[in-house]
């Protein structure tokens, strides 16, 4: 092939030239080329080798369908693999790379697979490697050995290793009318949409809108059709109920009319301009959509039909008049329909010289023949190309007398540096098939054409199988309307159309048998052979075939491949292709780049919840630990300290002096309402009806089995009013657990419940010093024992804040919650930590909060987990037996009672060194083969009040074996020695020291 | 998926959450029948076809909703407040019995 | 008054941003009313209820979803079926609908500091929105007054509709500075500043 660059015509702007590397040499290109018309515009015909064969490979379309011609993009490092040449735009600076050779494109040693290639057929995989037995290895032990060396010798592009730095966003969008496609068709329904007052998204795959009337060699109304499409683009533009949205793939079609579009926003840039992202994903939800989308031509199978030089018809003529490239200067046709006679003549016109066209019809049209002629071209009717000839491109093709069925001995020489093939058309009606459409067989087209229009999609032009322009457009104008709710009939006259008119409707001839590698499937190198085989070997539903030969699952989704194959397995079973069935189309249409789909859940914006003390704890040395969204203090460190140092010294000076812990981000939600007390009463386990005004009481409430769902305390600020805290984890659950009943169970409750988490900035005094600490601090209310004793609740100032206090204790220390509205919350924390001082007030963190409540035994998350009841967790005191509350049936099962269930222990290393949570608790000790788990650990930490490491644990029986000897067994960590079981409750059991 | 809430219009499945089967009815809050409260916490219809389900539009308005989903083919056929369709429990046990 | 700090202050770095050539597609700022209030009916007090909102914040809502008004610094919209969302400049909006909503017409829930308003202003706002919300913006379905609960994945937000091109979200208070620098972010595209 030797492919140049025309002086005159195209889309292309040839006053600039676009600079860019293929495979490190530099090339020039103008903009409105691909990748795919600038190379070939440079003569380049090579672009890659194949899959399995490591053949060479050119280009076979020019367009979304491209199997052949895959590149490699670099771009700041980042390496985009397995991108068709064909659709990717040029930039000043663009680095392209070849596929899947090695060392060099033109010499690949991975060629060599050509000669084992009777080995390489379908289910090659599966028989080598699933298979029983090859000598000396088998089975997947023999896979482990080879898989290298293959992963290596087959395959597409490989990806980089750097990190993708490129942005990605999402977007929503309503309309009440979504056109896929631009074409004549398409452009004609947006417009009557448009006109009718519709809102309009008009989605284009390609860069330039208009479809096939950018390389039509039609008139429309008398204008070019490339003219008349773009004034009509430029009527839409202006309009502001339309949308366009170019160089966008609409890639899945999903229930209630929810679409997914790719827009490649920047991907033709040498740079995206400052806050541009690279792709945007679409989420479009539309009242109706028109399928606008086209169709695909098909190549036909034969010997050698992957040579460089062979290439689709109509993408010789797209080349020659949208990218003005004249893809050779000898071309010969071959084809079994008509309209690759346009081709020719749109090809003859841009320069070159028709030698040949071959037919496989023995008899043509008029319309046909008089194009042959006015080509002067050599018609060939009755023949079909048998081989190929050429070895890194073509030089010819070999043509024998074809009855239909087979080729027979009169052989031919037609010499050509280019060979157009059309094999018929198969519409684009992926999308249709995806909303659910099942495809009907059509004998003229020889192609699936998409069932009637539903009330949700109205499809248009060459989706339909109407080739004819005047009748797409028709066709277009009558969908916009339809789809915009106007039900009337059109007045408008149709469009004149002048130009190559003919019947699309092709022979049915598939593939031309012969000796030698005939592909069906161009990019997973699947032959015919390789059809035929799978039916031998058992594989006759379409489906199985297709994921036993690989047929059409690569990235260009068998969109050339499909319906070939199909007639090729039609004919083997020797049953009608319709009766083959087709396969379904699913999402995605064309690739979809996944950052595209993470985009703003990537990195640096992940959501992250602040307490409203948050940039002290950062200014105070914190270090930060994500607690699902939030952000918690672990520990403030000093210099030079370990996590452990830190934690026990601060827990330490929680026992000795006092402590401040931000406990901002405790569950808080406002239960409001005259029956607010009546519906506590239901939810919780133990009484919240009793509980008087500026009272706080802990509380427990199960979930409708009888599991513990969650713990707290719940504040009375009112005869109607409530404050109930949750579990930091759990808050979000627990509120639309009360939403819930509020809602489906108990709608006669008159209570609201509303999260006002966010509303208070917490913070917890703790230590037998706090009072000491309120007292210097506090005004407007007295904080003494008579005043403010445990569980009571005074509303006060601080630094001239507004504050609730409650006395509560999850240390087991004499200790005070503080509330403010949020925005004062540093203030008020300041105040406290000033007041403090004098005290030698310390700022803890979550480990010191975790530390002084193991030593506690107080429960949280880890031993809550869903599984455990009231009685495993010896909490049966806050069972009420004087009303039904959430679970109190199902929490007396029998299954629930037993005494061998999980039970809370604690836990002692008799070795005095750390086991981790999860580490299993075992009878007997064997660590290789660790025996039956009778528990694990749940917490653990060094206490720095007894002076030695504890744990806590959930461990059968735990009740009844306090005091006796088991084992902490943990083989992932190789951390095994013996444990002392024992009480919970470490430390104060008496719980003495909450009294100060 | 889109769920349409009675209060906020269509709006993605995303914002929702499944809050469980709706044919289900939960015994007197007083009762101690067990066998009753066993039917209602794990006894499911797992219809193939029109489901009755609980939705709450958790990421919008926070009402729950009933909705009727097909479960082969996803179709909403219907979804209104939740009240407003709760089955009686003589009807709930009925559909128990037919599926 | 003392000291209020609002989760904003590290981020709220007045000024333009984003390419210089771009003009500035959205105006982006925090209106920090004194009160933001959420009022709630029972089933038979939702009359009463919008009464009580006229009453105090002279904004008359009628019964349909999402119905909301606003004037001057002023707003109040419903955010689902019985309830609404009123803000105000001045702080004490709770004390005052307190004293005129008895516990049997409704519940008064002060969200002063529990939630964090969020403006963005221009002709881009709604594009940049769109970017967030799976909601329908345009005038035409979301008029001047109209407000929406939504959300952005685990942002749970509260939208109200200005003017043609302004809207003002509500978000919880912990979540505001995460979601201004995102708002931040999907505006570089547009251009944005920080007033
Ligand atoms: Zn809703």
């Amino acid at each position: 092939m030797t492919s140049t660059r025309i002086s005159m015509g195209g889309r292309i702007d040839r006053s600039r030239v676009i600079n860019f590397t293929f495979d490190g040499k530099r090339f020039a290109g103008h903009p409105g080329d691909t990748l795919a018309s600038a190379l070939l515009a440079n003569g380049v015909s090579l672009f890659g080798r194949s899959f399995k064969y490591h053949r060479p490979r050119g280009v076979l379309s020019a367009g979304v369908d491209e199997p052949n011609a895959l590149v490699t993009i670099v771009r700041d490092a980042v390496r985009e693999p397995n991108l068709p040449a064909t659709t990717v735009e040029i930039y000043d600076g663009l680095i392209a790379e070849s596929q899947n050779r090695y060392p060099s494109l033109q010499f690949d040693v991975g060629a060599v697979n050509q000669l084992a290639s009777r080995f390489l057929g379908a289910g090659f995989y599966y028989k080598t490697f699933m298979g029983p037995k090859i000598w000396p290895l088998k089975g997947t032990r023999f896979w482990m050995f080879c898989e290298h060396f293959i992963r290596r010798a087959a395959g597409l592009g490989t990806a980089g290793l750097e990190p993708d730095r490129s942005r990605y966003e999402r977007m929503n969008a309503f309309c009440d009318v979504l056109v896929v496609g631009s074409g004549p068709a398409g452009l004609s329904a947006a417009k009557a949409a448009a006109d009718q007052g519709a809102n309009v998204i008009m989605a284009d795959i390609d860069a330039r809108f208009g479809g096939s009337a950018n390389w039509s060699e039609e008139t429309i109304d008398g204008a070019p059709a490339s003219e008349w499409a773009s004034a009509i683009v430029q009527q839409l533009a202006t309009m502001p109920n339309v949308r366009l949205l170019s160089r966008t793939s609409v890639w899945g079609y999903y229930d209630s009319n929810t679409l997914a579009a790719l827009e490649r926003v920047s991907d033709h840039k040498t740079r995206p301009s400052f806050g541009e992202p690279r792709h945007r994903h679409w989420t479009i939800r539309a009242g109706h959509v028109v399928l606008a989308t086209g169709a695909f031509e098909r190549p036909m199978v034969f010997t050698g039909n992957d040579l460089p030089g062979v290439m689709l018809a109509s993408a010789g003529q797209r080349y020659a008049n949208e990218f003005g490239v004249l893809i050779g200067r000898r071309v010969a046709l071959f084809t079994n329909n008509d309209t690759a006679y346009g081709a020719a003549l749109a090809l003859k016109r841009a320069g070159a010289t028709i030698a040949a066209i071959i037919d496989v019809r023995k008899t043509v049209s008029d319309t046909a023949r008089s194009a042959a002629a006015e080509c002067y071209a050599e018609l060939i009717t009755g023949y079909a190309v048998q081989t190929t000839e050429g070895s890194k491109q073509l030089d010819g093709v070999r043509i024998q007398q074809f009855d239909g069925q087979r080729t027979t001995e009169r052989e031919r020489l037609v010499e050509a540096d280019c060979l157009l093939v059309s094999g018929g058309w198969s519409p684009a009606i992926h999308l249709a098939s995806q909303a659910g459409a099942h495809p009907i067989w059509n004998e003229d087209l020889q192609a699936f054409l998409p069932p009637p229009p539903t009330d949700k999609w109205v499809g248009a032009g060459a989706f339909n199988g109407t080739f004819d322009t005047a009748t797409a457009i028709d066709e277009g104008l009558s969908a916009g309307r339809t789809a915009s709710g106007n039900t009337k009939p059109r007045k408008t006259k149709s469009s004149v159309v002048e130009g190559y008119k003919c019947q699309p409707n092709p022979a049915p001839v598939f593939e031309i048998k012969g000796k030698g590698k005939a592909f069906v499937d161009f990019q997973h190198d699947v032959t015919a052979d390789d059809v035929r085989l799978a039916h031998t070997e058992g594989f006759t539903s379409v489906e199985h075939l297709k994921r036993y030969t690989t047929l059409g699952m690569a990235t260009d989704q068998g969109k050339t491949s499909n319906v070939p194959g199909m007639a090729i397995m039609a004919e083997t079973i020797g049953k009608p292709i319709p009766e083959v069935g087709s396969t379904r189309f699913r999402p995605p249409f064309a690739p979809v780049s996944v950052g595209a789909l993470a985009a703003e859940r990537f990195g640096d914006l992940k959501p992250e919840r602040l307490t409203p003390m948050h940039d002290w704890h950062i200014d105070h040395g914190a270090t930060m630990y994500g607690a699902g969204l939030w952000y918690r203090p672990m520990i403030y460190g000093l210099k030079g300290e370990t996590v452990e140092q830190a934690y026990v010294r601060e827990a330490r000076a929680v026992r000795s002096g006092v402590g401040i812990v931000d406990v901002s981000t405790l569950g808080k939600i406002a239960v409001q309402g005259p029956d607010a007390a009546e519906f506590l009463d239901r939810v919780y386990t133990n009484m919240f009806s009793t509980l008087p005004v500026n009272k706080a009481r802990y509380g427990m409430m199960l979930r409708e089995d009888g599991f513990v769902m969650d713990d707290g305390t719940t504040w009375r600020l009112g005869e109607t009013e409530f404050l109930m805290t949750t579990t930091t984890a759990n808050a979000g659950k627990v509120m639309q657990h009360l939403e819930y009943f509020l809602d489906v169970v108990w709608p006669d409750l008159k209570v609201h419940v509303t999260s006002v988490t966010d509303q208070w900035a917490g913070a917890a005094v703790a230590g037998p010093r706090s009072r000491a600490v309120l007292e210097a601090c506090v005004s407007g209310t007295a904080v003494d024992n008579a005043a403010l004793p445990f569980m009571g609740i005074v509303h006060g100032e601080i630094a001239g804040v507004k504050v609730m206090i409650c006395r509560l204790s999850f240390s087991g220390e004499l200790a005070y919650e503080v509330y403010c509205g949020a925005n004062s919350g540093t203030h008020v924390w300041e105040a406290l930590i000033e007041a403090g001082k004098p005290h030698g007030i310390t700022p803890y963190g979550l480990e010191a909060l975790g530390t002084l409540r193991i030593e506690k035994g107080h429960v949280t998350g880890a031993e809550i987990d869903g599984r455990t009841t009231a009685h495993d967790l010896h909490l049966d005191w806050l069972l009420s037996k004087k009303k039904p509350f959430i679970g109190s049936a199902m929490m007396n099962r029998e299954g629930l009672q037993a005494e061998d269930r999980l039970q809370l222990v604690g836990i002692i290393p008799l070795d005095n060194l750390p086991i981790n949570g999860g580490a299993h608790i075992v009878e007997e000790l064997h660590e290789s083969h660790p025996s039956d788990s009778i528990g694990h650990v749940t917490a653990m930490c060094y206490s720095p009040a007894l002076g030695k490491y504890i744990a806590l644990a959930l461990v059968k029986a735990g009740k009844s074996r306090r005091g006796s000897r088991a084992f902490v067994s943990d083989p992932l960590r190789k951390r095994f020695g013996p444990v002392e079981i024992v009480s919970h409750h470490f430390f104060d059991p008496e719980g003495s020291r909450l009294h100060g | 998926m889109l769920i349409s809430c009675p209060h906020c219009g269509p709006r993605d499945v995303s914002e929702f959450t499944y809050q469980g089967d709706g044919n289900r009815v939960r015994p007197d809050h007083a009762s101690t029948d067990i066998g009753a409260w066993n039917a209602y916490v794990y006894d499911r219809v797992n219809i193939a076809g029109e489901h009755n389900e609980i939705w709450q539009h958790s990421g919008g308005c926070r009402m729950h909703l009933s909705v009727t989903r097909n479960t082969l083919t996803h179709k909403i056929s219907s979804s209104t407040p939740v009240q407003a369709a709760r089955p009686t429990q003589k009807a709930a046990r009925k559909s128990r019995t037919k599926a | 008054m003392v000291d209020t700090v609002s989760p904003l202050e590290p981020v709220l770095n007045r000024g333009r941003f984003a390419n210089t050539a771009a003009q500035t597609g959205v105006v982006i700022s925090e209106p920090a009313p004194g009160s933001i209030v959420q009022l709630a009916a029972w089933p038979d007090t939702d009359q009463k209820v919008r009464e009580a909102i006229a009453s105090v914040l002279k904004l008359n809502l009628d019964n349909s979803p999402g119905a909301g008004a606003v004037s001057g610094h002023r707003a109040a919209f419903n955010i689902a079926p019985r309830r609404y969302l009123l803000a105000e400049e001045d702080e004490g909006l709770a004390e005052r609908l307190l004293s005129i909503v008895p516990a049997d017409v409704g519940s008064v829930t002060d969200l002063s500091h529990g939630r964090t308003a969020i403006r963005i202003d221009g002709e881009k706002s709604e594009w940049i929105l769109a970017k967030f919300f799976a909601v329908d913006f345009s005038l035409a379905r979301f008029p001047v007054g109209q407000g929406v609960s939504t959300s952005h994945h685990d942002i749970f937000t509260q939208i109200q509709r200005r003017s043609e091109t302004t809207f003002d979200l509500y978000v919880f208070r912990s979540f505001a500075r995460s979601f201004w620098r995102s708002l931040c972010h999907a505006s570089e595209e547009t251009g944005y500043e920080i007033r």
